[in-house]
């Protein structure tokens, strides 16, 4: 008996040494009685690491004085609401501003906007709005470029880089499927592209929902009048949504199922796609996996940082994001690795905000060279005033008409319908542009939670029942 | 039993599951029981009124019903095999059988993937042998989502009935068995009539686990992109930034199902009555076969387990390359993957913790397992059916729901504040939330082990002056043990490999356990899966000589969990 048991945690315990004998002598661990910076995140654990240490060594040079970053990561966007939600609600039964995390950092200014726009608001005014003010001038850092909002109005948060969705997809596939590479968000309607698309859920994350209202907004930008464009634009989403083969709400996913060869194209932030397809390189210098943006479909967005109301180390946070938008951690996004300035792990492939950082000199060290946000010939400008109104609206109406009924939508795509079958297949009824961006967000606002849900079956029903048609229409034609 | 021991103990574990169960379950869920008028059922009402929902549930139900009968008809044979019968090997393969168990979360999809793909494993061996056509390959997962989903369910998930059905064999007294063969009883006959009524609150404790897993079960969907399911629905809509009450009335009507049909399954099944004849004193020794029985045996195993560790095969093989694309198995090596992932300065830390959490969590399991056990099988305390029932609930409410409800329970000034403190350490909160979500696997194997156990035994201790103490020590526990220990490794292993309280309640790095390390490696761009899954193979590895190394130290004779 003893030695069996001498045998078996003889080797659990070398098991269990290889790790101990690989560590490089960094930790996770909070040292001593060192102040900590919190900072909420749904950042990957690139970022984190490379802010992390770079910001402790930052701090430790600046003041001598060695700190600790404690990285709280629930997950994605609507965890992190979550976690913000409660810890709010908590803070609030105690007469407390916050629930003592100190940075809120990454996510997508829509998550940001509304945790500013809270009552009372959850965020702070940033310090470094003052102390930097002329990064702020001579649109150094643009309050908005094509048509995104880059910072706050009332100095909440600020974003730090820039980032873009587009279509990642794979040459191997899309050669066996006799299909040329996609430009624009049209040409993933193509119907042999069925069950080949791989797609983000907009309505688990708001800069997923806000490249859908991208592409709306290319069509209602396009289009004569706005019925017509918005009636064109939710035909593209129906159908890009009927080749999908899935919505997930992983970044991550797409570009790697892509490259699998499990889809031939995806919805895709520049980021992962690039990273990945460089990461595929192969020695002809040639990569399966490419990224490319849809022309004139796409706006250039930014992940923000911020400071909660009831930070426990506000002027720490305040430090953090000084840091941010300094020349050393604006060039942590986009310098290659070992190159002075920047990531000492890997590369994190993206774009600064800082325009000043563009020069000549820089960009000879960054890990991207080509096609630098600034300098690019844009085609594309987003127009709150046309869809901003109805963008939670919206999440449903791609809710009712795509995702729920998603098999029977794809079915009736795949049947090819024409003629009548066709014409109701594309009827968007009731999700007319009048509807989602006048009557439904007064409706999300002022009706209860039971009277939205009955609505939402509804409308998922009416259209399950459409596409259902579709396949009989189509059955009866064979 | 002592009635008024009975119905004390009985209160207190009524108490500490409300506590740290029904509290922030209801807390959660409680959201689809109120509008603006006060309590309401209208929200569960519409889920049935949904034709969505509907057809959710009944997938689920579908799946649940499938994924069981096939896990019984991989799991039955296998421990059959083991209790009557000597082949080659036998150690290793009946311990080979129980490795699915250990297959990382994250990372055995990714694996699954590799080998199931469009230009995966399976269709580049089939190509080899010209067996698919190259222009338009067979998209297995989507093609074959419902059946490919309960294969997968059934191979990850037949353990749990293979192991509680190998400790309901060997508490059968083989004279019964042999009874009947002298009287002529065919095989068949016997084992319908004989082996398997006397077996049943084994597969009874190990069906309702695998019913109700595969019924609520979200990952494996995930990776089929199976969506029409209600796991899946419950999770998009936890995850809808809409605030839409529907799926957590969804969780509610899941809840109500699982009970429901596990009553009835336990009235029909699992109502056993504690045996009156006396335990086997002696074993009898496995039958010896000749040549071909004997390899036979062996190549079902051998089978078995190929089929099943595939995923596990695809991780490792993952772990060693920077890329698996259009080929059998990857056309490169790289072991750098290893010193990459297991030198991350997140990994000893999530170890650590890992142990302790999953450790101390099965502590609990096992005393509160084993009192509930108790209660259940030797007392008779009014409504201990329920009890039974309300202790099944942890596997029908999905991972995030309890997460959720902890998370805003231990804010400050919340009731559970007390396990975090200020410094937000949530060591305890992720004790009890895995010791909630395993406590099911303890008490149906203990159940199961009190049922085939005389009672008589413990009573002649009793009359001999033995207290309550010596005889669970001498007597009760002995002969459970067997049973017990097949418990206790499953909710040590599940409890290792859990995912969705670590997410979200191990917010900081210092407190990852290993599956947060595996999600965060993941993360890491560009090579994330092939580091995730290094850090996966460790973690098999780990388990696996655990569980192997658990059932080593406990086998005396030399064959897997007998005592």
């Amino acid at each position: 008996m003893w030695t069996r048991c001498l045998l078996v945690l003889t080797l659990l315990f070398s098991i269990v040494a290889i790790p101990l004998a690989l560590q490089t002598g960094e930790t996770s661990e909070k040292q001593t009685e060192q102040r900590q910076l919190k900072i909420l995140t749904p950042h990957n654990e690139t970022i984190r690491r490379e802010f992390g240490e770079a910001f402790t060594r930052y701090y430790k040079e600046e003041t001598g004085e060695q700190i600790y970053v404690n990285w709280l990561t629930p997950g994605g966007t609507s965890e992190i609401r979550r976690v913000l939600d409660s810890g709010f609600a908590a803070a609030h039964v105690l007469s407390k501003e916050g629930p003592g995390i100190d940075v809120f950092f990454g996510g997508g200014d829509y998550i940001f906007q509304k945790q500013a726009e809270m009552k009372p608001s959850r965020l702070v005014e940033l310090e470094v709005f003052r102390t930097r003010a002329e990064l702020f001038q001579e649109g150094n850092i643009p309050s908005s470029f094509t048509g995104e909002t880059y910072y706050d109005v009332d100095r909440k948060w600020v974003g730090l880089c820039l980032s873009q969705f587009g279509i990642c997809y794979n040459d191997d596939t899309l050669k066996r499927l006799n299909l040329s590479p996609p430009t624009e968000w049209r040409d993933l309607t193509a119907p042999s592209y069925h069950g080949q698309i791989a797609l983000a859920d907009p309505t688990k994350s708001g800069s997923v929902a806000k490249a859908f209202e991208m592409l709306l907004q290319q069509e209602l930008q396009l289009a004569s009048n706005p019925e017509e464009g918005w009636r064109r634009g939710m035909n593209v989403i129906k159908k890009i949504a009927a080749n999908a083969r899935y919505f997930t709400d992983s970044a991550t996913k797409i570009p790697q199922d892509v490259a699998q060869g499990d889809s031939a194209a995806g919805f895709c932030v520049d980021f992962y796609g690039k990273t990945l397809s460089e990461r595929l390189r192969a020695a002809d210098g040639r990569s399966r996996l490419q990224w490319t943006a849809p022309e004139g479909g796409t706006s250039v967005s930014v992940d923000p940082v911020a400071i909660l109301a009831g930070a426990d180390e506000v002027e720490l946070a305040q430090e953090f994001v000084n840091f941010c938008l300094s020349k050393e951690g604006q060039l942590l996004w986009i310098n290659r690795r070992g190159s002075g300035i920047g990531p000492k792990h890997r590369p994190l492939r993206r774009f600064p905000i800082r325009r000043d950082l563009y020069s000549e000199e820089n960009v000879k060290a960054f890990s991207d060279t080509e096609d630098l946000p600034y300098s690019r010939k844009q085609q594309f400008i987003y127009k709150p005033e046309l869809t901003a109104r109805g963008f939670g609206a919206l999440r449903l109406a791609i809710r009712v008409m795509c995702i729920d009924p998603h098999d029977e939508l794809k079915e009736a795509y795949s049947s090819r319908p024409s003629g009548h079958a066709l014409d109701i297949f594309e009827d968007i009824e009731p999700l007319t542009y009048e509807y989602v961006m006048g009557e439904l967000p007064v409706i999300l606002e002022e009706k209860s939670a039971l009277e939205v849900a009955q609505l939402t079956s509804q409308l998922s029903e009416e259209f399950r029942n459409r596409y259902l048609q579709v396949v009989q229409k189509g059955k009866g034609s064979e | 039993m002592n009635q008024r021991i009975a119905y004390i103990l009985s209160v207190g574990i009524l108490l500490i599951f409300s506590v740290f169960f029904i509290y922030p379950v209801a807390s959660v869920v409680g959201f689809a029981f109120m509008d603006e008028a006060g309590f309401t059922l209208s929200f569960v009402g519409e889920v049935f009124e949904n034709r969505l929902y509907q057809e959710g549930l009944i997938n689920a139900l579908a799946l649940g019903v499938v994924s069981t009968l096939l896990s019984l008809v991989i799991a039955v044979p296998l421990a059959l095999g083991n209790h009557r019968y000597a082949f080659p090997c036998k150690g290793l393969l009946t311990a080979g059988v129980l490795l699915p168990l250990v297959l990382p979360p994250f990372v055995g999809a990714v694996g699954i993937k590799h080998i199931l793909g469009v230009e995966g494993a399976l269709n580049a061996f089939l190509k080899k042998l010209s067996l698919v056509d190259e222009t338009s390959p067979t998209d297995w997962l989507a093609e074959y989502q419902f059946f490919g989903v309960a294969l997968v369910n059934a191979l990850h998930l037949y353990p749990i009935l293979y192991l509680n059905l190998v400790a309901a064999l060997s508490q059968i007294d083989p004279t019964l068995e042999q009874a009947a063969e002298n009287l002529g009883c065919p095989p068949w006959r016997r084992f319908l009539r004989v082996t398997l009524p006397l077996c049943l609150p084994g597969l009874f404790a190990g069906g309702s686990i695998v019913f109700i897993w595969s019924f609520t079960e979200l990952g494996v969907p995930l990776v089929f992109d199976y969506t029409r399911v209600a796991s899946v629905q419950i999770y998009d809509g936890l995850k809808d930034l809409s605030s839409n009450p529907l799926p957590y009335a969804l969780v509610a009507v899941m809840m109500g199902v699982s009970a429901l049909i596990f009553l009835s399954a336990k009235f029909l099944f699992g109502g056993t009555k504690p045996r009156s004849t006396a335990r086997p004193i002696s074993l009898t020794a496995p039958r010896r076969l000749g040549v071909f029985g004997r390899l036979a045996w062996s190549s079902v195993f051998v089978i078995v387990t190929v089929f099943a560790v595939l995923p596990h095969v695809s991780v490792v093989a993952l772990s060693l390359t920077d890329d698996w694309y259009q080929a059998v198995l990857p056309k490169t090596l790289n072991f750098g993957n290893y010193s990459a992932a297991l030198g991350h300065p997140l990994v000893v830390p999530s170890i650590k913790n890992s142990l302790l959490y999953a450790g101390a969590s099965t502590l609990v399991d096992l005393i509160l397992g084993l009192l509930i056990a108790w209660i259940v099988v030797r007392s008779r305390v009014r409504g201990r059916a329920v009890l039974d029932a309300l202790v099944m609930l942890p596997l029908a409410v999905p991972g995030l729901v309890l997460a959720f409800g902890y998370l805003a329970l231990s804010q400050e000034g919340r009731p559970f504040h007390f396990l975090t403190g200020s410094s937000m350490d949530p060591t305890l909160l992720l004790i009890a939330a895995y010791a909630v979500r395993r406590l099911p696997y303890v008490v149906r194997a203990a159940v199961a082990g009190l049922q085939q156990s005389n009672p008589a035994l413990e009573e002649a201790a009793r009359s001999l002056g033995a207290t309550p103490c010596r005889v669970l020590q001498r007597i009760s526990l002995p002969l459970i043990g067997t049973s017990v220990l097949s418990g206790a490794i499953l909710a040590f292993a599940f409890a290792m490999l859990e995912v969705s309280d670590s997410l979200i309640l191990a917010q900081q790095s210092e407190h990852f356990p290993i599956t947060k390390a595996i999600y965060a490696l993941l993360s890491v761009l560009g090579d994330g899966p092939y580091l995730a899954a290094a850090l996966g193979v460790w973690a098999m590895a780990f388990l696996s000589v655990a569980i192997v190394g658990a059932t080593f130290i406990a086998g005396k004779k030399g064959g897997l969990f007998r005592l």
